[in-house]
């Protein structure tokens, strides 16, 4: 399993400033926060399906696309059950079938499976240290950039040292899908222990061996990678404020809501 | 304590201790007792001692882990280039004493080779220009010239750890400590690091290695043996390497060369198995006696244990087996192999060659993609979970992997209450295999506050548990010192000898010789050695590709012609033909 997402291709995404990178992932973010309606989300989803292509994304997105299915699919089902407004096709105790609840529901999940498909983006084209340095630029201090970042690297581990757990007890006859939901999550105990225990060592380690490299001696370090920013970055920077204006013009205009008649 | 003279005591070392005692926070006895230590400019220093006697402890004091980073009570001074340490942090030292630890994976932390080793230098604040210019330099240094843009997670365990050394490295720092830094590395990865190691020296920085296989420290300039928290013996290691009795005393592994010689009666130090021939050779001239020269003529004195009886009644019988993970490539390819109740095998094989891969098809971790396994009879895929525990049990090689109950007692019975035994019976096991593994009385006690050695003794303990008629060890020595792993093997061999098939994956070559009776050597997914332990060490053109090495006993016994499997053995048929 590769442990991450980054896909060393060149493009011209990959090649922006990180801190530029960085700014994009906000206002898609921001973009994407401001509008319901599913017709008024779908040109982020034109323009992110437009940077996957040109940024060769497409084996990530591969890798989780039922991710995103299920994400939308059940988003959307799940409001039929809570969004009980506009005029019913199908109305039962459980599923309130609308055209509102419907288009709700769909915005949401497209919501959500936008957020996650920015965040997707941004990993395939961002190695772990441009988002440090893109972070550092933004103002956020460096231990807390590097923080994020070590995250990206520790979860892979984890994840590891967990199945090994999982076969280990397996092996001496543990049956981890017995009982109701509640016995089944105290049922994880034998796993959760010994990886939380790994889990603690191995930040220990760590810790010992960052210090042990000069970590925490100066608040800003410096960074073996200058980042200049060029031409196609001004134009990014530009474009994406346009962008963010927009969308909180389509906000501020009432077209990105749903109406309820 | 030996006092150091007082030529020793000069204040140009590059790094000192005085009277250094420290006791971990919550620890009822000192780390380090008055400890006087000293490494002088360009010297190699190896550090030896048992699992606990304080080796990483005195490491750590000189770059200030202690006391800056672990609590506890530290007193006496640390000088670093004859300066003496005040409240200095751990970082404010990095570019003076550099630190390689044991557990490569946690000292990493780029995506990329080149960004790994620019790291320190960026902590730093070194200018931008210089840190470019120092990476190929660093890299070069330890062979890695050349994977600048290499994802660190993609390389192998030594690639790795001579990574970590880079880095430290760049920063030109005037001591450099290695804290076991071979531990979790396979025999290419752990030869890889020593060559290393041995290249650093004379390059300017003094090497302080902490080690417990006394062979590897051999060129050292001075040997420093610690026992519960104190030096009890330093010197040079003609002087060291001798103290064979000693050494095994501070649970150190002493040199195979060293126990032959002194078997033979003599005293003497061989700085090699060359050296060593020569001192036995030069010996029995004197006592006019021959000894026999031809390598190829090997003799046996002791029949090879498994006979045809055992091999007829296969318990495992594993026929034309191979796996690839779904879009990946083959992990094994077309193995057959058949194992007899009650036989002891070594599975050897450089890391990726598929033995643990192998070792999971056993106990129904992982599906053939082709072959099938026969185990007591009957198809490996049509065995219940209970009855294959019953079957084959597996140690996996981390016993902390496993651990997680309150009590000794309670892991132990963890796998058959699982399997739905009563109150009674788990008792009785319980029982039985905490005496096997010799941790009778212990069963109240907290897992987490045992030993490493005992950690692992109990993982084996909770799998005895099922009563299976096989087990599967892998690296069930890793990370034990000497005489754990001497503890740990001899309930091995203790179970062997009560029936139990043992199946070891290891990459230690005196375990192989000393306790597996057949051999399995796995290179690239295939068998390509199955036989006799002897006949192994034989075969020169198959160690010469399996970069696995015989262990020291068994070089200096093929040249004088006899295939020896340990030290005393091979004196043994020394002073027989003398």
């Amino acid at each position: 399993m590769p442990i991450y997402l980054y896909i060393d291709r060149g493009s011209i995404v990959h090649r922006l400033n990180p801190t530029v990178k960085v700014f994009a992932l906000f206002i898609m973010f921001w973009s994407v926060y401001w509008v319901d309606h599913p017709l008024a989300l779908l040109p982020l989803g034109l323009v992110m399906v437009a940077l996957v292509q040109l940024t060769g994304s497409w084996p990530n997105f591969y890798r989780l696309r039922w991710l995103f299915i299920l994400l939308i699919f059940f988003t959307t089902l799940a409001w039929m059950v809570f969004y009980r407004k506009g005029p019913a096709l199908i109305n039962t105790r459980i599923i309130h079938l609308s055209r509102a609840s419907l288009v709700f529901g769909f915005g949401r999940g497209l919501k959500l499976a936008e957020l996650l498909a920015t965040s997707v983006l941004f990993l395939s084209t961002t190695k772990v240290e441009e988002f440090t340095a893109g972070l550092q630029r933004l103002g956020v201090p460096y231990r807390v950039g590097f923080a994020i970042t070590l995250s990206f690297r520790l979860v892979p581990l984890f994840i590891d040292s967990a199945l090994t757990v999982v076969q280990a007890q397996s092996l001496r006859g543990y049956d981890f899908n017995r009982g109701g939901p509640l016995e089944r999550v105290k049922r994880y105990v034998p796993v959760v222990i010994p990886v939380f225990m790994g889990a603690l060592r191995k930040a220990n380690n760590m810790a010992m061996a960052l210090e042990a490299r000069g970590f925490g001696i100066s608040a800003t370090p410096t960074s073996y990678i200058d980042y200049p920013i060029r031409a196609r970055d001004r134009v990014a920077f530009a474009a994406l404020i346009g962008l963010g204006i927009v969308y909180f013009l389509i906000y501020y205009s009432g077209w990105g809501a749903i109406s309820v008649k | 304590m030996k006092p150091l003279d007082s030529e020793q005591r000069t204040s140009t070392a590059a790094a000192a201790l005085e009277e250094v005692s420290f006791t971990y926070a919550g620890g009822d006895r000192e780390a380090l007792r008055e400890v006087r230590f000293e490494v002088r400019p360009g010297e190699m220093v190896g550090i030896m001692g048992a699992s606990g006697a304080g080796k990483s402890t005195l490491a750590k004091c000189l770059n200030r882990i202690v006391p800056r980073f672990e609590d506890g009570s530290f007193r006496g001074i640390v000088r670093i280039g004859g300066r003496a340490l005040d409240d200095e942090r751990v970082c404010d030292v990095a570019s003076m004493v550099g630190m390689v630890f044991q557990d490569f994976e946690a000292q990493l932390f780029s995506t990329s080779v080149a960004h790994e080793v620019a790291f320190a230098m960026e902590q730093i604040g070194m200018p931008r220009d210089e840190i470019a210019a120092r990476i190929g330099p660093a890299l070069a240094a330890v062979g890695l010239a050349g994977f600048d843009d290499r994802d660190p997670t993609s390389l192998s365990g030594g690639e790795k750890q001579r990574l970590a050394i880079a880095s430290v490295l760049a920063l030109r720092p005037g001591v450099v400590v290695l804290d076991e830094p071979t531990s979790d590395l396979d025999p290419e990865g752990k030869a890889e690091v020593f060559a290393l190691i041995h290249r650093m020296r004379g390059q300017g920085a003094s090497l302080v290695v902490i080690e417990h296989e006394a062979e590897e420290l051999r060129h050292c300039d001075r040997i420093v043996l610690l026992r519960e928290g104190e030096i009890i013996a330093h010197g040079p290691p003609a002087e060291i390497m001798v103290q064979l009795e000693r050494l095994e005393d501070c649970g150190v592994h002493p040199p195979d060369i060293n126990r032959v010689i002194d078997a033979l009666g003599m005293h003497a130090h061989a700085a090699s198995v060359e050296e060593a021939e020569k001192i036995i050779r030069a010996h029995f001239a004197r006592t006019a006696t021959m000894i026999g020269t031809t390598p190829a003529s090997a003799e046996r004195v002791s029949p090879e244990p498994r006979t045809d009886d055992e091999r007829a009644q296969p318990f495992l019988r594993v026929k034309n087996l191979s796996f690839a993970y779904p879009y990946g490539p083959r992990v094994l390819d077309d193995v057959t192999l058949e194992i007899a109740a009650g036989e002891f095998v070594a599975i050897i094989g450089q890391n990726g060659s598929g033995k643990t891969t192998l070792a999971k098809h056993l106990v129904g971790l992982l599906a053939p993609s082709a072959g099938r396994i026969v185990i007591g009879g009957r198809d490996r895929a049509t065995l219940q979970p209970a009855e294959t525990a019953h079957a084959v049990g597996y140690v996996f090689q981390n016993p902390d992997h496993q651990i997680f109950a309150a009590t000794v007692a309670d892991e132990v019975a963890f796998g058959p209450r699982n399997f739905g035994l009563d109150d009674a019976e788990i008792a009785r096991r319980s029982e039985e295999v905490l005496r096997a593994v010799n941790l009778t009385g212990e069963s109240d006690r907290d897992p987490f506050l045992l030993s490493k050695g005992e950690r692992q003794r109990l993982a084996v303990a909770s799998v005895l548990a099922l009563r299976p008629r096989m087990l599967i060890l892998d690296e069930p020595t890793t990370g034990l010192d000497y005489r754990e792993q001497r503890r740990m093997m001899a309930l091995v061999g203790d179970l062997n000898r009560g029936g139990i098939a043992i199946v070891m994956i290891t990459h230690t070559p005196w375990l192989v010789a000393e306790y597996a009776r057949r051999v399995v050597l796995m290179r690239k997914g295939r068998v390509m050695f199955d036989g006799g332990v002897r006949e192994f060490f034989e075969r020169d053109e198959l160690l010469a590709n399996s970069s696995f090495r015989p262990p020291e006993a068994t070089l200096l016994g093929r040249r004088f012609g006899f295939t020896a499997l340990r030290p005393e053995e091979l004196a043994d048929w020394i002073k027989g033909r003398g």
